[in-house]
């Protein structure tokens, strides 16, 4: 079969993704999450890492890049080592969320979407984080911050090395 | 008083017309049913219905929003309207929305003619857009592999070429990517599409997303005049359409018959007709001069071969042979078997040219034993050497949608099969292995499988299936303990109560089979034919409708016999490999310019409609025949039609067009084989063997001359297990040199699971590496050694 | 002016109590006894749905369907069922989910516990969306504190009964949160909608009967079988607001469902900001139609806003006042959209691209009189013809802007012709 030679995910990711095969009544379920175990051994999901989670759980490659395609959190190009979302949906930017985003640009020198040279950040506007009484709200990884203003940006970047 | 079930139905209005329709029947169908089209670009009858495209909505009385009429059941009472100004002006905005980012490529679109985008527009459509934006750009053609050209533009994501992989063929071969606005459908990293159908979603896709490389640019289908006709590549002779423009098969559409293809037909079918225009044509006869193929009338040419049919006969006829079938009409099998069983005497005739000897394929009679269609009511299919989707491609549609309704796919081969996904139990053994396992799973049904073993879930569902069906293909049949393996299946079927298929034959070899080309009494089969020629004892061979060269399973064992042969008459179409060695060439028309009927692999009479003359000075193999059996004083006179048709009649009491006349069930004589006469005696217990096997995109005399074939072949590779490259050094996609005693030849090395270890599967019908040339009669197998060749620094290897 | 004083609340306060996160201070506070007398066979399936019907509970996920109804759907007899919790909240604005996840997630295991039970469920999936990392790592330590007691998991309670709980999170996906949708991204496939009939109730994970309710559905339902159903009924009956965008005080507030919507913005959420005035609030999510000055004394329930052509939805207030263009707000609201559409049918996918194209060049100084009037026909193709909610999301708020705030559309275009 042609394609990204499947390049065997690590042991332990196998493991958890044979792991969480398990708990569901048909394995396919357990797709995203394997993606997620799969995305962070690569950093992003390379051709190599698509082709292991398929051969991991027995689907065919077109089926889990099509699907993983389809996510917005599931990463098939190169993202930083750290990955910033600012919200931009109405209550973050009713109170202000554009400042924010242009702060974050002036800083890492990118626009929404892309990475900074040294391979630091990627920045993102995202959709609603259900945080709006925090508005405006930025997700880093997986820290949530709360009403964040221009001037708390290089607070922010600080924490990331 | 009949007692039939009473089917519930429901009486329903559309557009003031009352329909009545079994329930359970959607709103499109009824209306359909009365005569009322509905515009619809997702929905396709073969699938279940998506309700995606929006195309389809009417007014429903009882219900508030439009309804999409494809995916609404009917319902009693229900008064739909498809004309209500609602309706119009839904229709109009679905179709608008479809031309905003629609390129307006008509003119140079392929699809353009016959566009249900088009065609909807006209009718539906709101006469004139309002969008004023940019439109969304795609770089186009995308190519998607050799055949499909993908373009993103004209797109109406209609999604059903996806869900043809998904759900028809079970290939996954396209998909969705991204999501929204930037949805794209292609293949994962724009990679060749890896399908054996893609044909299919050409021929589905209502715009000219999805087109032809091969049939690009070439007509618009106002100039095509359609020939109906029967595809004869595989055997199971699907019902084709040459589209012919300018004397010439431009392109091969699927046909409806639902006893066969039902509206597919595999790629093999869509791309196989280039050769019968190719310009290497024979078109002239040639005879031998001198040492040389030289041109002759066909005069010369048919006296000379009366002569020496009628000096051989007159010897001894059994000094005369006849091989091949294969490539011939049911027509031109009759005359051929009535030519050489009758009017030369001779009882060698066999069209099995690539049996080996002692092979079990000459014990049992060719083909399926049940209709496909019953076959796809199934519920467990039991596959023995046999990789359905490589050798009857359409077989594995049916099997597909019977599994899709729980039937159990149970593999059992030397190589994994693609379809294994959907298989419930699998089980890859090396060549030599193949019998003793198949003997095993007969002797765990018959005494039972203990919970937990191997074969267990293949006893469970061979155990409690009815509708059974067990399929042994060549590789089962003429692999090493071919005979055992056919014993066992044997044994399997009884025991469960099913179908033993003899999954063997291509093209009309059914035909062959039928109507006289096969040994009479103390006839040779074709192995004998060919080693009483090395030895001599012949001093006619006749081929016709095959190409030994090629195809007899052993290269040297051809080469002697064509060596030890006096005369070697030959119909061709090409300067194949056996032409090039024949003593008189008789330039042959091909099957798709002939009037007549084929035998498919079921035992059904299908018909051949001619699409185009054939060349130069070629003719029909019947004509050839009934003028050499006129020259040896025997008169042969044939009509066409139903004339033609009550010849066949006499010979095979009770075919009729279009219906099957069963081929015998395999003799039970076959369960009683124990031991197996050592057809495959394998290199025993060899590291390394070589096994050649079937693929379906070969390189022969014809399907070399297809460019997509050709194309969709790539080059000649074997395929090597991972542990096996490992070990020897050998890099996927290196070049290797396989050597066995008896020959070497290099070419591509695949490394696959799909092979079992200690096993190299060479694909055979690459006519640029003899797979033949490398194993010798009577074994099936033999022990290889695999060099990796060093790269060249400064080549361009392709 | 009176200072505003909140009602006492019977279902937030559980998320509002320091500590609750833990299992023992939410037993104590009485958590759990619900789900117990379930487990023993105390109340039976049918008492509980009688209860859930009587309380009027509705679905507080955004179709406001009878909760109790939903639990009669499902067949008793079926080999396998399946309780999927919806945790994908994404409705723009909407942060009560999130809320209840964070502040008790034991009030959601129990209410999961007694789903499980009624209907007959041995398995559970809760669906968070990805982004919610603090919830879910709250949620899961509250499973592993239930497991350990014997709660979840083979026999809970100690009774015969297994109810086993699985947390799966989504990927990035608002469509994900449309039930049927949901359903598919859990089988571990792209989160298209499902064609209904049949319902999930029928044929829903796998295929097998399954129960899906929002997480704040299934937190009234230890509170209304402990409280029983006209107790809960006399305290409001309670529902959860989440208010935001041009406020004081941002947050999720108890309400008795019917609460003016002018009481919500001025009194729980402490009104506007100084020297604003109130433009326009969508009081049900950004999917449900937005209501101008003359709508502030609408009665958020179901029906009131239903009869306004609006909807309370998600129960999500998104208050903006007259510091914000409306035309930027529309263009920002149905972009959502765009990125979020499935891109499954032609009018939502087609529908949102082209909406947004004309919108950015209204807002981009290159808006044409007729592009008004455009607008209002995409918005039409849209309405009626879309497969799934989300799609019809778009026309109500964008036709309701063209209505009542053209003025400013128009001074956008006037500006274009202006300047060209």
């Amino acid at each position: 079969m042609s394609g990204p030679a499947a390049r065997p995910l690590g042991a332990e990711a196998r493991a958890e993704i044979a792991r969480l095969a398990g708990l569901y009544e048909h394995r396919q379920s357990a797709l995203l999450p394997a993606l997620f175990v799969a995305q962070r051994e690569h950093g992003y999901l390379t051709p190599e890492a698509l082709a292991g989670v398929a051969e991991a759980l027995d689907l065919p490659l077109s089926e889990v890049v099509s699907v993983a395609s389809f996510y917005s959190l599931l990463y098939l190009q190169p993202v930083g080592r750290h990955v910033i979302q600012v919200c931009t949906n109405l209550a973050c930017m009713l109170n202000g969320c554009g400042a924010v985003v242009r702060r974050f640009r002036e800083r890492l020198g990118v626009a929404p979407g892309g990475t900074t040279a040294d391979g630091r950040f990627t920045l993102r506007t995202v959709e609603c984080l259900a945080a709006c009484e925090e508005a405006p709200a930025v997700l880093v990884d997986e820290d949530r911050w709360a009403r964040v203003g221009p001037d708390d940006v290089d607070r922010v970047l600080e924490r990331y090395p | 008083m009949t007692t039939e079930p009473t089917v519930r139905t429901v009486t329903l209005t559309i557009d003031g017309r009352r329909v009545t329709v079994p329930a359970g029947t959607t709103v499109y169908q009824a209306a359909r049913a009365a005569g009322i089209e509905i515009p619809i670009f997702c929905y396709h009858d073969r699938m279940p219905p998506l309700g995606a495209c929006r195309m389809c909505l009417v007014k429903v009385d009882r219900m508030g929003k439009l309804q999409t009429s494809c995916t609404l059941p009917a319902g009693d009472g229900m008064v739909v309207s498809t004309t209500d100004p609602e309706v119009i002006a839904g229709q109009e905005a679905i179709l608008e929305f479809l031309l905003i980012n629609h390129p307006l490529d008509c003119p140079i679109c392929d699809k353009g003619g016959e566009c249900p985008l088009q065609d909807q527009t006209f009718r539906w459509g709101p006469g004139r857009s309002r969008f004023v934006e940019a439109k969304r750009d795609f770089a186009k053609p995308v190519s998607l592999g050799p055949i499909l050209a993908l373009d993103r533009e004209r797109c109406i994501l209609c999604w059903r070429c996806v869900r043809f992989g998904e759900i028809i063929a079970g290939d996954d071969a396209l998909k969705g990517f991204e999501r929204g606005w930037v949805s794209e459908i292609n293949t994962p990293f724009t990679l060749p599409v890896e399908s054996k159908f893609i044909g299919n979603t050409i021929a589905i896709c209502p715009v000219g997303a999805l087109t032809s490389r091969t049939y690009r640019f070439r007509a618009r289908p106002w100039d095509n005049e359609p020939v109906p006709s029967t595809c004869t590549h595989c055997g199971l002779g699907c019902a084709v359409w040459f589209d012919v423009r300018g004397g010439e098969i431009v392109r091969t559409r699927a046909r409806e018959a639902p006893a066969v293809n039902d509206v597919w037909l595999c790629d093999l079918g869509f791309f196989g007709h280039d050769y019968v225009a190719s310009g290497e044509r024979l078109t002239a006869p040639m005879v031998r001069r001198d040492g040389r193929l030289t041109e002759a009338s066909w005069e010369e040419a048919l006296d000379l071969v009366a002569t020496r049919l009628r000096q051989a006969r007159d010897r001894d006829p059994r000094r005369v042979a006849f091989l091949g079938g294969r490539r011939l009409s049911n027509e031109d099998a009759l005359v051929a078997a009535r030519l050489f069983g009758e009017v030369v005497g001779t009882p060698h005739r066999d069209h099995r040219v690539d049996a080996p000897p002692g092979g079990a394929s000459l014990e049992v009679a060719w083909g399926l034993r049940a209709p496909l269609e019953e076959i796809g009511r199934g519920e467990v299919f039991l596959l023995v050497g046999c990789d359905v989707t490589e050798e009857y491609p359409i077989l594995w549609l049916r099997m597909k949608a019977a599994v899709d309704r729980g039937a159990a796919l149970l593999l059992l081969h030397a190589r994994r099969l693609e379809v294994r996904r959907h298989a419930r139990w699998e089980r890859v053994v090396r060549a030599d292995r193949l019998a003793d396992e198949t003997v095993s799973l007969a002797e765990a049904l018959e005494r039972g499988a203990a919970a937990g073993s191997p074969a267990a879930p293949a006893v469970a569902a061979l155990a409690a299936g009815r509708g059974v069906h067990v399929f042994v293909g060549r590789f089962g049949l003429d692999g090493p303990g071919g005979g055992a393996v056919l014993a066992a299946a044997a044994r399997i079927a009884a025991r469960s109560g099913g179908t033993l298929h003899i999954a063997r034959g291509k093209g009309n070899d059914l035909g062959a089979q039928r109507f006289g080309v096969l040994p009479g009494a103390g006839g040779w089969a074709a192995p004998e034919i060919l080693q009483r020629a090395a030895a001599g004892d012949l001093d006619v061979l006749y081929v016709a409708g095959s190409d030994p060269a090629t195809a007899v399973t052993d290269r040297r064992a051809w080469e002697a016999a064509r060596r030890g042969v006096g005369f070697l008459v030959v119909h061709e179409a090409f300067r194949s490999a056996t032409a090039e060695v024949a003593d008189v060439v008789l330039p042959a028309l091909v099957l798709p310019e002939k009037d007549g009927t084929v035998t498919n692999l079921e035992g059904r009479t299908l018909p051949l409609r001619a699409a185009v003359r054939g060349p130069g000075a070629a003719r029909g193999d019947r004509e050839i025949f009934s003028l050499i059996a006129a020259r040896l004083g025997a008169l042969f006179t044939y009509g066409t039609g139903d004339e033609g048709f009550a010849a066949l009649r006499a010979a095979a009491p009770g075919i009729a067009p279009g219906a099957v006349l069963p081929v015998a069930p395999v003799p039970a004589r076959s369960a009683d084989r124990t031991a197996a006469p050592p057809t495959g005696a394998s290199a025993g217990g060899a590291a390394l063997i070589l096994a050649p096997i079937d693929h379906l995109f070969t390189q022969g005399a014809t399907t070399g001359r297809c460019r997509g074939i050709t194309a969709l072949a790539g080059a000649p590779h074997c395929l090597i297990h991972p542990d096996d490259a490992a070990r020897l050094g050998v890099e996927p996609g290196a070049l290797v040199e396989l050597a066995t005693e008896h020959g070497a030849a290099v070419l591509q090395a695949r490394v696959t699971d799909a092979t079992a270890p200690g096993q190299v599967l060479l694909p055979r019908g690459f006519d640029a590496v003899a797979a033949h040339a490398l194993v010798r009669w009577p074994h099936a197998v033999a022990e290889v050694a695999v060099r990796p060749l060093a790269a060249v620094s400064a080549g361009s290897l392709p | 002016m009176a200072t505003f004083a909140m009602p006492e609340s019977i279902l937030l306060r559980w998320a509002q109590t320091p500590g609750m996160t833990e299992l023992e201070p939410y037993r104590e506070a009485g958590g759990y006894e619900a789900a117990r007398r379930v487990a023993a066979g105390e109340l039976t399936p049918e008492a509980v749905i009688e209860a859930l019907v009587a309380s009027g509970l509705r679905g507080k996920g955004g179709a406001g369907f009878p909760t109790g109804q939903k639990w009669k759907f499902i067949p008793r007899n079926a080999p396998v069922t399946y309780v999927v919790v919806n945790g994908d909240e994404g409705e723009p604005c909407t942060f009560k989910d999130r809320t209840l996840l964070e502040g008790c997630p034991h009030l959601l295991v129990e209410g999961v516990l007694i789903a499980a039970l009624t209907v007959g469920a041995r398995k559970a999936y809760i669906y968070l969306r990805r982004e919610f990392y603090r919830a879910r790592r709250t949620l899961e330590a509250a499973l592993a504190q239930a497991r350990a007691a014997g709660l979840v998991g083979r026999g809970v309670f100690g009774s015969a009964r297994d109810v086993e709980i699985v947390v799966h999170s989504g990927a990035g996906a608002y469509i994900a949160g449309e039930e049927t949708a949901l359903l598919e991204s859990l089988e571990g496939r792209r989160a298209l909608p499902r064609l209904r009939p049949p319902f999930p109730a029928q044929a829903g994970l796998y295929q097998r009967p399954t129960l899906l309710n929002n997480v704040e559905t299934l937190c009234h339902v230890p509170v209304i079988l402990t409280l029983g159903p006209q107790r809960y009924k006399d305290c409001g009956p309670p529902a959860l607001f989440s208010v935001s965008g041009h406020v004081v005080r941002p947050g999720v507030y108890e309400a008795p469902l019917g609460v003016k919507l002018r009481s919500l913005i001025f009194d729980y959420a402490g009104g506007l900001r100084p020297g604003r005035r109130f433009k326009a609030a969508f009081p049900g999510g950004s999917s449900s139609m937005l209501l101008t000055e003359e709508y502030l004394d609408v009665p958020m329930d179901y029906d009131s806003l239903r009869v306004l052509g609006s909807m309370l939805g998600s129960a999500a207030v998104i208050v903006i006042d007259d510091s914000a263009d409306m035309v930027e707000v529309i263009a920002r609201t149905v972009e959502f959209y765009r990125e979020e559409s499935c891109g499954k049918c032609t009018p939502c996918r087609e529908g949102t691209i082209w909406a947004t194209q004309v919108l950015e060049r209204i807002l981009h100084g290159r808006g044409r009189p007729e592009d008004l009037t455009l607008l209002e026909g995409i918005a039409k193709g849209m309405t009626g013809t879309c497969f799934c909610p989300l799609g019809e999301s778009v026309p109500p708020s964008l036709v309701a802007s063209l209505r009542h705030f053209r003025d400013e559309y128009e001074r956008h275009i006037a500006g274009a012709a202006r300047d060209h």
